[in-house]
């Protein structure tokens, strides 16, 4: 028994346990200065860790034309990115990838491999939400996905150079994409979220801000008439070999751009294509000498001055017109011929003679207030301003040049936007590209009986004498001008080169449409804008017109049935929202018929 | 799912309960292992389910194997209950044997297996074994059934004293061929608090104590990423993206649990940012989730098991069973130490050391071994109550 008191020793015991107990008051005490005392510090060290701000991608606005067709979407996909040092974990498994992105091993090592001090690759930008899904479901460590929007643009090449297009990064690069990118673009909203290590996304915290949507544009644009004239053009382009060509088509009535296309062209959905000058709105970026195209407004000046009528006769002979040590030429010659003439005949030395029958103030008063040398007010990135020299410069062979067209450049567009006054009546539109609230006003640039005279002139042109019989539109009135224009080159003009343009008016009782086309150095064996452009317009109108509802306005030809079903490009080019006028008969008015020539009849 | 577990120990229960009236089951300790074991399943399958759906494709992946793990420790415990302390007093040194085999074993390649650097584990018919984890409770064995027979000699000569420390060092010496310093300093500071339990003189004690002190700092310089580790668990902030990184993430995940916690399941730090979630770190997990909170009941648990393992200790010392009381102190140290230890881990006021938190954390072995402890321990109380 003597062992069992020797054994019992509460002492020792109740020493050990006092020192565990201190072992336990002391974690506890170490739990409070972490848990309630030190937290501040450690939960800032974890948020610091796992705490992420994001940014999420707002939605780029939506380019609509006049009737709401889209012409630019953004739709989502998811971009690829690894972090290079967690990825390189995984290089056994990157052969799975292979397959799926198209990307060979070897490729990947190296894109990776030389990047090991990033933290940030893209593998792959774009990719359709369904294979990125696939490429998720691999679960690669320090792979991940991005949502982002890509563009896309419905009506390909169609409307390219008017809508342009961003690049991967969504930011606009050309056209309208670029001009108003501000708009479209909307702001990137950001959120915090909680990240596990390996980058994922666990938990929204808070929403700093939430993403803007950009603003859709909504264009003057008519995707129908749009497609219409990008295919006449390039058919035209294509079949004389040209360099390129532009065409515009106005609203005269209001200024709206219903169609401005270019060739060549390149399909804004295809990077590869994005390439060289495929990309310039030749309409609105280039400039040309305007040629004959001119001459109605140095007729109209004249008219305006009050010294001449239509009916003044001046003498062209012998075809040729010496100003000081220059030669003014016509092709033949005309003999004694009435304004008129000047006009439907394309006289150079009958417009010199009026030209210069003007002091050059009054002239450069009209071509100014025309617009030429100004820009237009559409804010299309890289617009040109084109040039009209100031009459103080102008010597006398300037002023006789200038009326045939020569020694001012012009863009197509302006080119319209001046034949709006000859088609409204002496109303100067504005073009607009944009659906905006706030118009430019239209400006009174000449009288009403002058416009009116000049395009009563003008129908001449188009008449089987004139220079653009191929300008016929069937059913309607035209009112033209053709331009065969020789381009400039160093010292002098070239003798094989021209620019071929045509400017129409249509109906030319009642004008709706003014359009410009010009075709850069056609290169068969016509190259005379009467047969070069003036056939688009034609192309161009007789699709057109009906799609518009305009009553045609030559009775001769009322009879005429014109279905537009039978053309499968205009169905497809152009789906139809509203009842299609397609059956023409019926819209004609006689009305219309009766504001006939006598009303324009300005003899006096 | 730990219906069956009760079941069993309360039919243990009942049918001692039937041969000797007097005698019941320390309901308080079982309750508060069972507890604390329930605590560790659910904390277990809140810190592992993310990486394991990940890697295994099944967030229960490691939940339905600690169950396993739980039914093995609830049988060994059930056992223990069940077979008298002279049967163990009888084997301990047979026992003793079994693990020092072991731990050789697990040495051999071929034989153990190297898991992060370190051979702790060999299989065994289908199952991962751990020997270190039951040479401890094989140790407290021996070294009790050594006091209870050798009292006088531990009190009156240095051989006494010294015979056991020799058979500890031995030990301690294959532990660190693993290496698993964790286990080594737990068991080696058990051992010595049951020397000195046993009623080594002080003195003696005392020297003993400084030169074993002595050899751990010898063996800490010895080997340099032991005392790369001492030194970041001193200022894990200094290179929180190196070697502090682990315990900086679990001071992050402890702050961030305030007073009630984030909420169970809501931890942020377990998805991959904390290393070992449901092993070594299960606490940091828990601190996170259960808040102070949660700190408090698993401290005053573990505190709880250690006065209650004393308690024990002292009654059979009176009822004069010294390997049962010797038994009771050695368990209870070994439980509380490494409970303790793993916490203070957790908490950054010990180096890291790879010891799991007994009766929770995730593994086979530790479950197992944590679970006989408590089985041995109550069965300790049984029978000094029954006075036999």
């Amino acid at each position: 028994m003597s062992a069992r008191n020797k054994t019992y020793s509460p002492a020792r015991s109740g020493f050990v346990l006092c020192l565990m107990s201190l072992a336990a008051l002391g974690l506890l005490w170490r739990a409070v200065d972490l848990q309630l005392i030190d937290k501040t510090f450690l939960q800032r060290q974890g948020d610091a860790r796992f705490l992420r701000v994001v940014s999420s991608p707002a939605h780029r606005g939506r380019i609509l034309d006049r009737h709401g067709e889209s012409l630019a979407v953004s739709t989502p996909v998811d971009s690829i990115w690894v972090c290079p040092p967690t990825f390189v974990t995984e290089r056994h498994r990157w052969g799975l990838l292979e397959p799926l992105l198209g990307l060979d091993e070897a490729a990947l090592e190296r894109l990776i491999l030389d990047r090991m001090d990033r933290e940030f690759l893209y593998l792959k930008r774009h990719v359709a939400p369904g294979l990125a899904d696939r490429i998720a479901e691999l679960s690669l460590r320090g792979l991940h996905r991005q949502r982002e929007y890509r563009r896309y643009y419905p009506s390909g090449e169609v409307a390219a150079h008017v809508v342009g297009f961003t690049n991967v990064d969504d930011v606009g690069q050309e056209g309208l994409e670029l001009g108003f990118d501000d708009r479209l673009r909307g702001v990137q909203g950001s959120k915090r979220v909680i990240r596990d290590r390996l980058g994922r996304t666990v938990e929204d915290v808070e929403r700093i801000s939430a993403p803007r949507s950009g603003r859709d544009l909504v264009v003057t644009i008519d995707r129908r008439i749009q497609y219409v004239a990008h295919r006449a053009l390039k058919s035209a382009v294509k079949r004389h070999r040209a360099k390129s060509g532009s065409i515009v088509v106005l609203d005269s009535r209001s200024g709206d751009v219903l169609a401005m296309a270019n060739d060549p062209a390149y399909n804004p959905n295809n990077g590869a294509e994005r390439t060289g000058e495929r990309f310039r709105n030749r309409a609105v970026t280039d400039v040309f000498e305007p040629g004959s195209t001119v001459k109605p407004f140095i007729v109209a000046a004249a008219l305006e001055t009050g010294w001449v009528v239509p009916e003044t006769r001046l003498d062209t002979r012998p075809g040729l017109f010496r100003v000081g040590k220059y030669t003014v030429r016509d092709l033949r010659n005309y003999g004694v011929i009435d304004i008129r003439s000047v006009l439907k005949k394309s006289s150079n030395v009958g417009a010199s003679k009026l030209g210069l029958s003007m002091p050059p103030g009054r002239l450069w008063r009209l071509l100014s207030g025309l617009g030429f040398g100004n820009a237009t007010d559409i804010h299309f990135p890289g617009e040109a301003r084109g040039m009209l020299p100031s009459y103080h410069d102008w010597g006398e062979i300037h002023q006789a040049t200038l009326s045939f067209g020569y020694g001012l450049s012009v863009t197509p567009l302006q080119l319209a936007r001046a034949y709006t006054a000859i088609a409204t009546g002496g109303w100067l539109h504005s073009p607009t590209l944009v659906q905006t609230r706030e118009r430019v006003p239209a400006r009174r640039i000449m009288s009403e009986r002058t416009a009116l005279a000049v395009r009563n002139m003008l129908e001449a042109v188009v008449a089987r004498d004139g220079t653009a019989p191929k300008a016929h539109v069937p059913g309607y009135r035209v009112a033209g001008k053709t331009g065969t224009v020789r381009k400039p080159i160093p010292g002098g003009y070239a003798d094989d080169r021209y620019v071929a343009a045509f400017v129409g008016i249509i109906p030319a009782s009642a004008p709706r449409l003014v359009a410009v086309i010009t075709i850069d150095e056609p290169r068969g064996k016509e190259y005379y804008g009467g047969d070069v452009a003036a056939p688009v317009f034609t192309e161009v109108m007789s699709s057109t017109l009906p799609l518009l509802g305009v009553a045609p306005d030559e009775p001769t030809l009322l009879a005429k049935r014109i279905d537009l079903s039978e053309d499968p490009a205009v169905l497809t080019g152009a789906p139809s929202r509203r009842p299609e006028p397609g059956f023409v008969e019926a819209a004609w008015q006689p009305g219309d018929f009766n504001r006939g020539p006598e009303q324009w009849n300005l003899a006096p | 799912m730990n219906g069956p577990s009760v079941a069993l120990v309360r039919s243990g229960a009942v049918a001692g309960a039937l041969k000797r009236p007097r005698a019941g089951l320390d309901w308080a300790l079982a309750g508060v292992a069972i507890a604390l074991l329930l605590l560790g399943l659910i904390m277990i399958s809140s810190a592992s389910m993310t990486p394991a759906d990940r890697v295994y494709g099944d967030p229960f992946h490691f939940f339905w194997r600690q169950l396993v793990h739980v039914a093995l420790g609830v049988l060994a415990a059930v056992l223990a209950l069940r077979l008298p302390l002279q049967l163990w007093a009888r084997l301990s040194l047979a026992l003793f044997g079994l693990g020092l085999l072991g731990l050789v074993l697990v040495l051999l390649p071929g034989v153990g297996r190297e898991v992060n650097g370190s051979m702790r584990w060999m299989d065994v018919s289908g199952f991962s074994v751990q020997p270190s984890e039951f040479i401890k409770i094989f140790m407290i064995l021996y070294v009790a059934s050594y006091l209870a027979r050798r009292s006088e000699e531990i009190r009156s000569a240095w051989r006494g004293f010294a015979r056991p420390l020799v058979v500890l060092g031995a030990v301690v010496m294959l532990l660190l061929l693993e290496p698993d310093y964790g286990a080594s300093v737990v068991l080696s500071a058990t051992i010595v608090g049951m020397l000195f339990l046993g009623g080594v003189p002080i003195g003696r004690f005392l020297v003993c104590a400084l030169a074993m002190g002595a050899l751990f700092g010898l063996i800490i310089l010895l080997a340099p990423y032991r005392l790369e580790r001492v030194a970041s668990f001193l200022h894990p902030w200094t290179d929180p993206f190196g070697s502090g990184f682990q315990l900086t993430q679990a001071l992050i995940a402890i702050g961030r649990g305030e007073w009630f916690g984030v909420g169970l399941g809501s931890s942020v730090q377990k998805l991959f940012y904390l290393p070992e979630a449901h092993t070594d770190f299960l606490f940091a997990v828990l601190a996170e989730e259960l808040g102070f909170v949660g700190i408090l009941l698993v401290v005053s648990a573990f505190a709880f098991i250690v006065w209650r393992a004393f308690l024990i200790a002292r009654r059979a010392e009176r009822m004069a069973q010294p390997f049962a009381a010797y038994t009771a102190y050695g368990l209870g140290l070994l439980l509380g130490l490494q409970g303790f230890i793993n916490i203070g881990v957790n908490l950054g006021v010990l180096p890291t050391k790879g010891l799991t938190l007994p009766l929770m954390s995730y593994g086979g072995s530790s479950m197992v071994a944590s679970c006989l402890s408590v089985g041995l321990l109550l069965r300790v109380d049984l029978e000094a109550r029954r006075g036999r």
